[in-house]
């Protein structure tokens, strides 16, 4: 660990949204490398306040040294979490995939439910916040279709995410056929969640547990000649960062090696001459909000490099507000205040450009501002659809 | 049709980077920058020394050593370089003022003065001499900012505390862009009932929208108010950092965050790219020229091992002041250390001196014989340094 590196320079802790509006979180400096110092192998860990850490990494991307605090404190998060007692909502939030998958198999009774009264309450009484609607669990998940049909040159395994796939599948079968209309083959490898929602609610076990799983087929896939694509930003951090890092995946560096963003695997194909999309005319103007985890990712914004070729598209990119649901973060009812602040925050920034939509690579970033600003919010997968004609069947 | 080709790779977003990326967007390059980090600009107290050895700033430069790098920064670039600042900020909504001709002060939380040359509209009205009144207000817990410091050094200051729910300068940056904190902050100034000409305020009143801040406060009170600095988290800072990095994009340039170079592909005296290790494969961005702006030690554009110093990303060779022992003044708080001294050494052009490159310009806390910490020409000669690059990097690109 790099916590010797720190100059104590409070650059991280400018960056730390959550500092910013929580008085109770001590900053990433103060949580990262100053606590580490005296966090003892064998000692029991005391600092609960670790948990309101909400992993947006954005302290990482500010150190001009290193340090990578985010690192640090998830990994005392981890100890934290062995060591005491969960609470209902980490635990649930850690299984989220096995409760979206229940809730797709009963999507019309679990969205009534969750949408009623009784569901809020229910929700509260569990620790889970409803200042924004719960999605909508969707029917039809991204099921099949794991054999190659077609024979084009360029073959790729979509990792679509729990999101797209428990709750709006229709944008991963936009995906697909973007990617058939560039003329390549898509298959979609058997998948779980990646495992951030374990880690970041402080589950080690879990978060191993399902890595293991993905990590075993992707790499099968690797070896048959396929790349890995991701859409979701989150999902692909966690694959590029946390299966070789914390996570110890003996295939992690295979797997980061061969896994891409959607957008800067299209980029690949238009720079490589193997496509020339037309792209057609969208007349309007959108507010990008980038995912801390696209910033974090080091590879600049490959969709905002594809809107600029689309004609009559105004594209404004917002990368200094972090949206503040972090996934299964701004659900628990302890983080409400920080995360409904920091989606406000944001969407008050939008508002002011007189943006027609909000885009954003990562679902539950469109979850928050779609539901904090009631605008329509995209994935830049649909924008580029749109401008090309495609249309997905639902 | 390539999407990834650029005109011109920044290394580095400090204010030497973002000045010559501003320039180059300006005249149509397509310009990309790469940071590692945040620079040292969120570190500093948002205020432009460009020499404040000197009464008159200009004066101080022609006195400066001959190897320092203003000297290869013509009088007019200088100027040119303050106004564009000017117009930017302006532009920006965090209006600085100021002037090449005289140096001006503003007050520091330890009550004394410090010299710099151009201020945000902020710390406009800091009191000159000992003359003026003052009251000071501060926030209940907020740490590092004590008004008895100052009131030791003035007789005639005072202050009052207020409670404001926050006791971070972030924390109460926030607050402060709350309209309904806001308010209620004016009212209770209305009616604490100060009898001093000039109120003095920790810099915390806001992150984007300072100036207006400041502004409402001002004109609600009736009374002259202005900031005085605080150690990091610095809000004047980061302002200074978000306004120059906003404009540069609001130009057309692109910034890649998280990516810090670990070195280059060439061809005999040509970098075609610069490269980092990224998690998974590496990245490499290729471009026709690249600005090194890197800063130094603490931005990280220089690295000191046990006796020597290195740059890493062109391996260029560095200037390195004696042998270690040579490095620092035994007294700590002496301002020339000989390792202010270190970086590398430019030739008219910028580009590195006794380096192969055709095509790789430098500027800003990298150069050697800045002497930032005696010279008190920190953002200043970032400033200069990096319009004038921007303009030799544009005349090889044409
Ligand atoms: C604590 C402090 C306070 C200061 N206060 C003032 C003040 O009040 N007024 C004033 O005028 N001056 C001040 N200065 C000096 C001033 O900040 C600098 O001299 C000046 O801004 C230098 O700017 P720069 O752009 O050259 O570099 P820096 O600000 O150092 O920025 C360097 C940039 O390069 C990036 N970088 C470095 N290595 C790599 C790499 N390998 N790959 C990618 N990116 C890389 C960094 O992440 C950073 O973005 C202060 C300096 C410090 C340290
Ligand atoms: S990861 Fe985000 S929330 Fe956590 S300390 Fe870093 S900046 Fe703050
Ligand atoms: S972790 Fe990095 S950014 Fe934070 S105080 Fe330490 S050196 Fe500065």
């Amino acid at each position: 660990m790099k916590y010797e590196h720190c100059i104590r320079c409070t650059i991280c802790v400018e960056n730390c949204p959550v500092f910013r509006v929580n008085p109770d979180f001590p900053g990433p400096k103060q949580a990262g490398p100053d606590a580490q110092r005296f966090r003892m192998e064998r000692e029991k860990s005391v600092d609960k306040w670790v948990l309101l850490c909400s992993q947006c990494k954005r302290c990482n991307m500010a150190c001009p040294c290193g340090v990578e605090p985010a690192e640090i404190i998830l990994r005392a998060q981890q100890k934290y979490g062995l060591q005491h007692p969960r609470t209902l909502a980490h635990l649930l939030f850690a299984n989220n995939y096995y409760l979206s998958a229940l809730g797709s198999l009963t999507a019309p009774v679990a969205n009534k439910i969750a949408a009623m009264k009784i569901g809020k309450k229910i929700f509260h009484a569990m620790g889970i916040a409803t200042y924004i609607p719960f999605p909508k669990f969707s029917f039809k998940t991204m099921r099949g279709k794991n054999k190659r049909k077609a024979k084009a040159a360029k073959r790729v395994a979509l990792f679509y995410g729990c999101f797209i796939n428990f709750y709006r599948p229709d944008i991963g079968r936009k995906i697909i056929r973007l990617l058939e209309s560039f003329n390549v083959d898509v298959v979609l490898p058997p998948q779980w969640c990646c495992g951030l929602p374990a880690l970041g609610n402080g589950n080690l076990t879990i978060a191993r547990y399902f890595a293991q799983k993905n990590a075993a087929s992707l790499s099968n896939y690797i070896d048959a000649g396929y790349e890995i694509i991701y859409t979701c930003t989150s999902c692909g951090l966690c694959l590029l960062h946390d299966y070789p890092g914390i996570l110890e995946m003996p295939q992690g560096k295979k797997i980061a090696e061969n896994t891409r963003d959607l957008h800067e695997y299209i980029i690949g194909l238009i720079d490589d001459g193997y496509i020339e999309p037309q792209f057609g005319e969208v007349k309007r103007k959108i507010a990008y909000h980038i995912p801390c985890h696209l910033r974090a990712l080091g590879i600049g914004y490959p969709a905002a490099k594809i809107m600029k070729m689309i004609p009559g598209l105004e594209c404004e990119i917002f990368d200094d507000t972090c949206c503040g649901l972090n996934g299964s973060y701004g659900f628990k009812k302890t983080n409400e205040a920080t995360a409904v602040q920091l989606g406000n925050r944001a969407v008050s920034l939008i508002k002011k450009t007189k943006a027609e939509n909000i885009m954003a690579d990562c679902g539950s970033c469109r979850m928050q501002l779609g539901g904090l600003s009631g605008m329509e919010a995209l994935d830049p997968a649909e924008v580029i659809c749109e401008s090309l004609g495609i249309t997905g069947e639902k | 049709m390539s999407v990834t080709q650029h005109d011109v790779i920044i290394i580095g977003a400090g204010v030497a980077g973002l000045t010559a990326g501003a320039v180059l967007a300006e005249k149509g390059c397509n310009v990309a920058l790469v940071a590692k980090g945040e620079p040292t600009a969120c570190l500093s107290t948002g205020c432009i020394d460009i020499c404040s050895l000197d009464h008159e700033p200009l004066h101080g430069i022609g006195h400066l050593p001959e190897e320092h790098p203003y000297h290869l920064v013509a009088r007019a670039v200088i100027r040119e370089a303050v106004d564009r600042f000017g117009k930017i900020t302006d532009e920006m909504g965090l209006p600085y003022v100021g002037s090449l001709e005289t140096n001006r002060r503003i007050l520091a939380a330890l009550g004394t003065f410090k010299n710099t040359c151009l201020v945000p509209s902020t710390m406009a009205a800091a009191p000159q001499d000992e003359k003026d009144d003052l009251h000071i207000i501060t926030f209940s817990g907020l740490k590092d900012f004590y008004p008895s410091y100052i009131i030791a050094r003035r007789g005639n200051a005072s202050f009052s505390t207020y409670e404001a729910g926050a006791d971070t300068t972030m924390g109460l940056a926030a607050n402060f862009e709350r309209h309904d904190f806001l308010e209620k902050f004016i009212l209770w100034l209305e009616k604490i009932k100060i009898p001093e000409n000039k109120i003095a305020f920790p810099a915390v009143l806001g992150l984007e929208s300072a100036a207006r801040i400041a502004q409402k406060i001002e004109s609600s009170v009736g009374k002259k108010i202005f900031e005085i600095p605080t150690i990091p988290p610095s809000m004047p800072g980061r302002r200074l950092f978000n306004v120059l990095k906003d404009y540069f994009r609001k130009k057309g340039g692109v910034i890649y965050w998280s990516w810090p170079v670990s070195g280059v592909e060439k061809a005999k005296n040509i970098v075609e790219a610069v490269i980092t290790p990224s998690d998974g494969r590496p990245q490499s961005l290729n471009a026709k020229a690249f600005i090194l702006a890197s800063g130094s030690f603490v931005g990280g554009g220089l690295h000191a091992r046990r006796d020597t110093i290195v740059e890493n990303i062109f391996n260029l060779p560095v200037f390195v002041p004696g042998k270690r022992d040579d490095w620092f003044d035994s007294d700590y708080f002496a301002l020339n250390h000989g390792i202010g001294k270190a970086g590398i050494i430019a030739d008219s052009s910028f580009r590195p001196k006794e380096a192969p490159w055709e095509n790789v310009f430098v500027c800003g806390g990298i150069l050697a014989h800045t002497e930032v910490l005696k010279n008190g020409c920190g953002h200043g000669l970032a400033l200069a340094t990096g319009h004038a690059a921007a303009a030799s990097c544009l005349e090889y690109i044409k």
